[in-house]
């Protein structure tokens, strides 16, 4: 028996625990982006169309720093600079949850040692988790070159776009495989690597909003935007994602070999013999399960807020505002036509933190369902902890943590905006309240897994995630694509329903009050369930 | 303090089409260590669940420590403690700290107990618990439980994860957590662990109380099994009302007596003559095996009638 015996097995059984989630995930990627494709060909039928659409769009940073660049003005490089960023840190986002699920994840509860008792090699978990995750990247890849290949977009362009949708997923799957082997557990290894992800994005979209464009080669997605799907089809770019690829497997390979089952290469160490006075409830109980991690959406989120708002100073403003996209863009993203370029670029910023953020809630109120299914909330509601003080605990951590990462994003975010436009004492107040004006509609989204943990608590993990996909990209694409129109799509959305301060808008609290009584009476739903259901 | 702590009568508990519990009975008495005795799947977790307030009973009544175990749980979870079979603790506390939140959530803890019990038990509280093996994190759970002050245990297979040397040490926890009074209700599997430890047991099969009573008592409904070498002629004892399972080989004879018709045989083997004999109650094994043969024939027996 060698190392990788039973790698094919493996294989097989990855295969059918993912076929679900799996085979949704391709789907919708496939879908994403050939829905954009389909979208543009009936809003831009001819060749007219697409040069005007691509003129007006070609020079604004602001909405380059969000797409990347345009390299040329067919259907196949319109549609690439609407979704292929998008799609790039989705299908890196797959990678690295499903290479931990299957590594990591598994090894953490125990599983790994039942299968690894089996006729199974050390290394064959990884390698048929690397297997598994690529087969799922580069059908993805190979699905969504057919479908724009179908739409008779340019044969060798759908193939490059293709190839580079694979390869960010490929990077982040390496990247995964090795983040598996440094912690102990699975949702430090997510967070790592998820890191890694976020400041490739990061320094993508720096470089596209501020014009330094060879920034973008030290980016996984900036090495998608740099082959040019459509443009010049520059397919010895993706040599580099190959290459970095093979390195960090090598890597993982090494660090896996050379350690034993179920522990990390960064060492334990031990802890406390005693508990703090402070340890005496459900809250102080979650803070504890809870407070590293909200540092680290804390930074990550604060980081993103002043680099993306630093950079909204130096943007010219717009000469020329008569284009029909360059309208549509106000009119979707600020309160006046007339507002300035950056201020809209700052609430867009402000919007796109958001809908991350939207994330905290909801996987902290998740939680409950991770203590439930594990047997920590049997044990703990043996206890005098009471089940309404326990899931309310887990709420407030989820509503306040949300709440502080808002706040610190938008200090942050005006930080950064005050220091380059050399103006921090005006600026601050008024960019701060506009990541303020986020948090009730963050909560309303968050109170939504505390409706499902309490009214299906079996379908409540997979409601918040479509929960999350459908506040980021129904408004905007998924609506679109099922021909829905963009304003009545976003009717559903509750960041649609909130002031546009910064973009002229003037402040008004009553749909924040709104938002935020309609939080409380979803949580308190979910909370009333909860009280009346059995444990399962 | 509450006289019976524990009282269930006629629980009944259904999860969709399976009756986890059907008309379940259970009495537990003040200061007494009661065995709850069934295989895998009879229903004990589930009893337990419904007594925690975890999961809500169907029909039937049932009452804990005085209360209502659903509506008052968490006032009534401050005169108890609970070790689950498979302990699955919070990944990043250590041992140490996980024992104290436990114990601050329930009416506190005892920290001298505490610290003779983490000696007793060989346990590193300092070790986060994801570092735990599953013999480890059962020691987290028993020590948080024997060092808080409650009046109540209760143990859902409690040493299914420890090794024989831990197993002792676990039974003479037992043992003073009685000597202080306290009231233990164990669930197992283990016969020789039930039959060291518990003053009264009750056997559940299939979601019901089969048997419930004393040890004394259940063994004095079965038989006592003897075995005598005799010096002369042998006693034609299969003719005895009461007497089974008679075997005689050379001068020994061994047979089964119920309780009843034990004087009789003594006296039959006096007049005999013996030479050595021996006699021991049945075993709490045999006991169980009993209630589930007799009923696994029983069944057998009424699918091959149909």
């Amino acid at each position: 028996m060698n190392a990788v015996t039973g790698t094919r097995r493996l294989v097989w059984l990855y295969l059918r625990r993912d076929r679900v989630t799996g085979s949704f995930s391709v789907l919708f990627l496939v879908l994403l982006v050939v829905g954009v494709a389909k979208q543009y060909a009936g809003l831009l039928p001819t060749e007219q169309h697409r040069i005007d659409f691509a003129a007006q769009i070609r020079d604004n940073a602001a909405l380059t720093a969000f797409t990347g660049q345009l390299y040329g003005d067919g259907l196949g490089n319109l549609t690439v600079w609407k979704i292929g960023d998008i799609a790039f840190t989705l299908v890196a986002l797959m990678a690295v949850l499903n290479v931990v699920r299957h590594t990591r994840a598994e090894e953490e509860s125990g599983r790994a040692e039942l299968l690894g008792a089996g006729v199974i090699g050390r290394l064959a978990p990884m390698t048929a988790s690397l297997i598994e995750t690529g087969g799922l990247i580069v059908l993805s890849g190979a699905l969504t070159a057919l479908g724009l290949a179908v739409f008779r977009l340019d044969v060798a362009g759908a193939v490059m776009f293709g190839l580079a949708l694979s390869a960010p997923g490929l990077v982040l799957a390496a990247v995964a495989a090795v983040a598996a082997q440094l912690s102990e557990r699975a949702r430090t290894a997510i967070a790592m690597a998820a890191s890694v992800l976020g400041a490739g994005y990061m320094i993508r979209f720096l470089a596209d909003g501020s014009g330094v464009l060879w920034l973008r080669w030290l980016s996984p997605n900036g090495w998608s935007h740099l082959a040019q799907p459509f443009g010049d089809n520059r397919w010895w770019v993706l040599l580099v994602p190959l290459a970095v690829t093979a390195s960090l497997t090598i890597l993982a390979y090494r660090l896996n070999a050379h350690r034993d089952l179920g522990t990390g290469v960064l060492p334990a160490r031990l802890g406390s013999a005693e508990a703090t006075p402070g340890l005496r409830s459900p809250l102080s109980l979650a803070w504890r399960g809870q407070r590293g991690q909200l540092l680290g959406w804390t930074a990550g989120l604060a980081a993103l807020s002043t680099a993306g708002a630093g950079v909204a100073p130096g943007m010219r403003d717009l000469a020329d505002r008569s284009g029909e996209q360059i309208q549509e863009l106000f009119r979707r993203y600020a309160a006046t036509p007339d507002a300035t370029l950056s201020d809209t670029f700052v609430w867009m910023i402000a919007i796109s933190v958001a809908g991350i953020a939207l994330l905290y809630p909801l996987l902290t109120t998740l939680r409950l369902r991770g203590e439930e299914i594990s047997g920590r909330a049997e044990l703990l509601l043996s206890t005098t902890a009471g089940r309404t003080r326990w899931a309310l605990s887990q709420l407030i951590l989820a509503f306040a943590g949300s709440a502080l990462i808002l706040t610190v994003s938008g200090l942050a975010a005006g930080l950064g905006y005050g220091l380059a436009s050399g103006d921090l004492a005006a600026q601050l107040p008024r960019i701060l309240l506009a990541f303020l004006v986020m948090v009730p509609p963050v909560w309303c989204v968050g109170a939504v897994a505390m409706l499902a943990f309490g009214v299906a608590p079996k379908l409540a993990t997979a409601l918040a995630w479509v929960v999350f996909v459908l506040v980021n990209v129904f408004g905007e694409a998924l609506g679109p694509i099922l021909g829905i129109n963009y304003w009545i799509a976003n009717q559903v959305i509750p960041f649609h329903h909130i002031p546009k301060v910064i973009t002229g808008g003037q402040f008004t609290a009553t749909p924040l009050l709104i938002l935020t009584a309609l939080a409380v009476v979803l949580a308190a739903v979910g909370l009333t369930a909860f009280q009346r259901r059995d444990l399962t | 303090m509450s006289t019976t702590p524990i009282l269930i009568s006629g629980l009944v508990k259904t999860f969709g089409q399976t009756r986890a519990l059907d008309h379940l009975d259970l009495t537990v008495s003040s200061g007494e260590v009661h065995g709850f005795l069934g295989p895998n799947g009879a229903g004990k977790s589930t009893t337990i669940r419904v007594l925690l307030g975890l999961i809500r009973a169907d029909a039937g009544n049932v009452r804990l420590l005085d209360g209502d175990p659903w509506r008052d749980a968490a006032e009534l979870h401050r005169r108890l403690a609970y070790v689950p079979g498979d302990v699955s603790l919070w990944p990043n506390l250590t041992g140490g700290e996980v024992i104290d939140l436990l114990g601050r959530l329930r009416g506190g803890n005892d920290p001298k107990r505490r610290a003779e019990l983490l000696q007793r038990f060989e346990l590193d509280p300092r070790k986060r618990s994801r570092t735990y093996s599953k013999g480890n994190r059962q020691k987290v759970a028993l020590v948080a439980a024997f060092s808080s002050n409650v009046e109540l245990l209760i143990l859902d297979e409690p040493t299914s994860g420890l090794d024989p040397l831990m197993e002792t040490v676990f039974q003479a926890c037992i043992a003073e957590e009685r000597q202080r009074g306290r009231t233990v209700l164990l669930s197992s599997h283990i016969l020789s662990e039930v039959e060291a430890l518990c003053d009264r047991v009750s056997i559940i099969r299939n979601g019901h109380a089969v048997e419930s009573g004393s040890l004394a008592d259940l063994r004095h409904l079965a038989r006592t099994s003897v075995t005598a070498e005799i010096t002369g002629p042998l006693p034609d004892l299969a003719r005895l009302p009461g007497v089974h399972d008679v075997h005689v080989q050379g001068g020994r004879v061994r047979c089964q007596v119920d309780a009843e018709a034990l004087s009789l045989v003594l006296e039959m083997l006096g007049h005999a003559g013996v030479r050595s004999m021996t006699s021991h109650p049945p075993t709490l094994e045999e006991l169980f095996l009993r209630h589930y043969t007799t009923a696994q024939t029983g069944r057998h027996a009424a699918e091959a009638r149909r």
